[in-house]
């Protein structure tokens, strides 16, 4: 396993509808993220299709694997990169059940999924309406580490991270599709995350305008210690490199001990409580 | 939440970058070459003009004059000359007077005391005229209402309220004059009393029988979700002026909305057909 790599946040604009103009934008981004030294490359939620699409969904949903997946895996494969992207995934045992899907493939083809936990229905999302939720956190072993995958909204739900963590994921990548008026939260709650699991944090937003929303990008890298180790722009397309070195959560671990300092016996008072609330 | 002015007050660099970026965004995915709009030499569509001029310049962007004899005033054009000029606009003056006589002479059941449905012609013309540009010459109406008259449904149905966009229709009008400060518009625009010019000394805030600076505050409140006690209790006003607004906000939903029908098939226009409102 590598203890060392450079992860690229590419922040890209999707073009609604159009999954060959949206894919090929992606394999651009890789070869030039591949040229600069990265071995993992992030694109955020629903970039194959683009975020704001109703019910056109139903007609561009596929399967993973499938059309998308497998033209993304051969440039993995032959980029020899790691690479993540969204889109939304037809259940292959139905016709019309559709999550909200995040997908890692690598130099070796594809490696796995993880299907949105919590999809935002509330002011203008309306994800439930047209997303199953996914049941289960989602953490791959790669040579780049233990990587797990969340996507946006869960990052408001530090038990998607932890248990992402508790598996195992020293590298949390959460890809998203965040209008500017969420802004504050997600800076925040990125952060938030990164420390209390001493882990690292790749988020990468979408940007662009898409019936009204503006997307706004601000996609970052974060250190186990909540610094924010690089940033891409606001608002605009960008494709900032950053390095993740797993040697820097030992120091943190030691000395900021959240893990250690875990008690599981909360977790069972936690359900409690919720079920009553 | 406490109801104080504060609350409107906003980042406005970051809401001109926020709607310039909106327009020059939409006219080019939509292939337009530029923007179509009315220019009355009031403050909304002043802005407006302005903020298309700034997002995809001012050569793009058409102010139609449209004046008509009983509300006419001088004042009033100069000011829009004035935006234009400064804003580098083109624009183009048309007397409407004679095709709105010709409706008041042909509607068999026009009259002339009726001054709201006469009114509304007025509105309404403007909107023909206005759409005749765009096909024309390939151009997006670009609407200029404001959050306080789209939600009090104080405007003309299928008039001032039609266009393709809308770019600051999320601003209350106290906060469209704090935009308008912002992007450098004339103070006299920026400050004069709000018309919609539908018949001579009509005046909004007369009309509606409130300030724009409590109404906005009123509706802030019902935006958030607060109770009318809640928001009569704050603003030291009382419950039935609340209740008021908050009945001019619920039953002008109609105008607002695509074209209520009854549900009989499967996916329904306005209902549950629902995609996204651009596919670009």
């Amino acid at each position: 396993m590598r203890e060392k790599f450079k992860v690229a946040l590419a922040q890209i604009s999707c073009k609604r509808g159009d999954k060959t103009e949206n894919i090929r934008k992606i394999e651009d981004n890789v070869v030039r993220a591949k040229k600069q030294g990265a071995e993992l490359v992030i694109f955020p939620e629903l970039s194959v299709t683009g975020y704001v699409l109703r019910d056109q969904i139903y007609e561009l949903a596929e399967t993973i694997p499938g059309q998308a997946t497998n033209i993304l895996e051969k440039l993995a494969v032959k980029t020899g990169t790691y690479i993540v992207f969204g889109l939304p995934e037809l259940s292959d045992k139905t016709q019309a059940t559709i999550y909200n899907a995040a997908v890692l493939v690598g130099p070796d083809g594809l490696i796995g999924k993880y299907r949105k936990m919590y999809l935002p229905t509330h002011s203008v999302f309306e994800e439930k309406r047209y997303f199953r939720p996914g049941y289960q956190t989602a953490v791959f072993e790669t040579e780049l580490g233990k990587i797990g995958l969340i996507i946006c909204y869960d990052v408001f739900f530090p038990e998607v991270s932890r248990l992402t963590r508790l598996k195992g994921a020293q590298l949390i990548v959460c890809i998203s599709a965040s209008p500017a008026t969420r802004r504050a939260f997600f800076e925040t709650l990125t952060v938030a995350r990164a420390i209390e699991n001493t882990a690292f944090l790749a988020y990468v937003n979408l940007v662009g305008i898409e019936d009204g929303l503006q997307f706004w990008g601000g996609s970052r890298l974060i250190g186990p210690n909540g610094r924010v180790l690089v940033k891409t722009k606001y608002d605009k397309e960008d494709l900032v490199i950053g390095e993740v070195n797993y040697a820097d959560i030992r120091p943190i671990e030691t000395f900021v001990p959240m893990l250690k300092d875990l008690r599981p016996e909360l977790f069972d008072k936690l359900k409690e409580n919720a079920e009553k609330l | 939440m406490e109801l104080t002015s504060s609350v409107l007050d906003l980042n406005w660099s970051e809401v001109e970058t926020k709607i310039r970026s909106f327009i020059k965004d939409y006219v080019k995915k939509s292939g337009a070459k530029g923007i179509v709009l009315g220019l009355s030499g009031g403050i909304d569509s002043s802005t407006t003009a302005a903020l298309s001029a700034l997002a995809i310049d001012g050569n793009k962007v058409f102010g139609l004059l449209l004046p008509e004899q009983e509300t006419y005033n001088a004042q009033d054009i100069e000011h829009a000359k004035l935006v234009a000029e400064k804003f580098g606009l083109k624009t183009q003056m048309i007397d409407i007077t004679p095709t709105l006589k010709t409706f008041y002479n042909t509607i068999p059941i026009f009259e002339t005391a009726d001054k709201l449905c006469k009114g509304n012609i007025k509105a309404r013309t403007r909107m023909i005229y206005i759409y005749y540009y765009a096909n024309k010459l390939n151009l997006l109406v670009c609407g200029s209402s404001n959050k306080s008259e789209a939600m009090t449904g104080y405007f003309t149905k299928w008039g001032d309220f039609a266009a393709d966009i809308s770019p600051i229709m999320d601003l209350f009008k106290t906060q469209v004059r704090k935009l308008a400060q912002h992007i450098g518009l004339p103070k006299e625009i920026a400050t004069k009393p709000a018309s919609p010019k539908l018949w001579p000394g009509q005046l909004a805030e007369e009309e509606l029988g409130i300030k724009y600076e409590t109404l906005d505050l009123i509706l802030y409140g019902l935006e958030h979700f607060m109770k009318s006690e809640e928001i009569a209790k704050q603003l030291g006003l009382k419950k039935e002026l609340v209740d008021k607004m908050k009945h001019r906000w619920l039953y002008t939903e109609h105008k607002r909305r695509m074209l209520l029908t009854t549900k009989i098939e499967y996916r329904t226009v306005g209902k549950d057909f629902r995609l996204p409102s651009t596919f670009y």
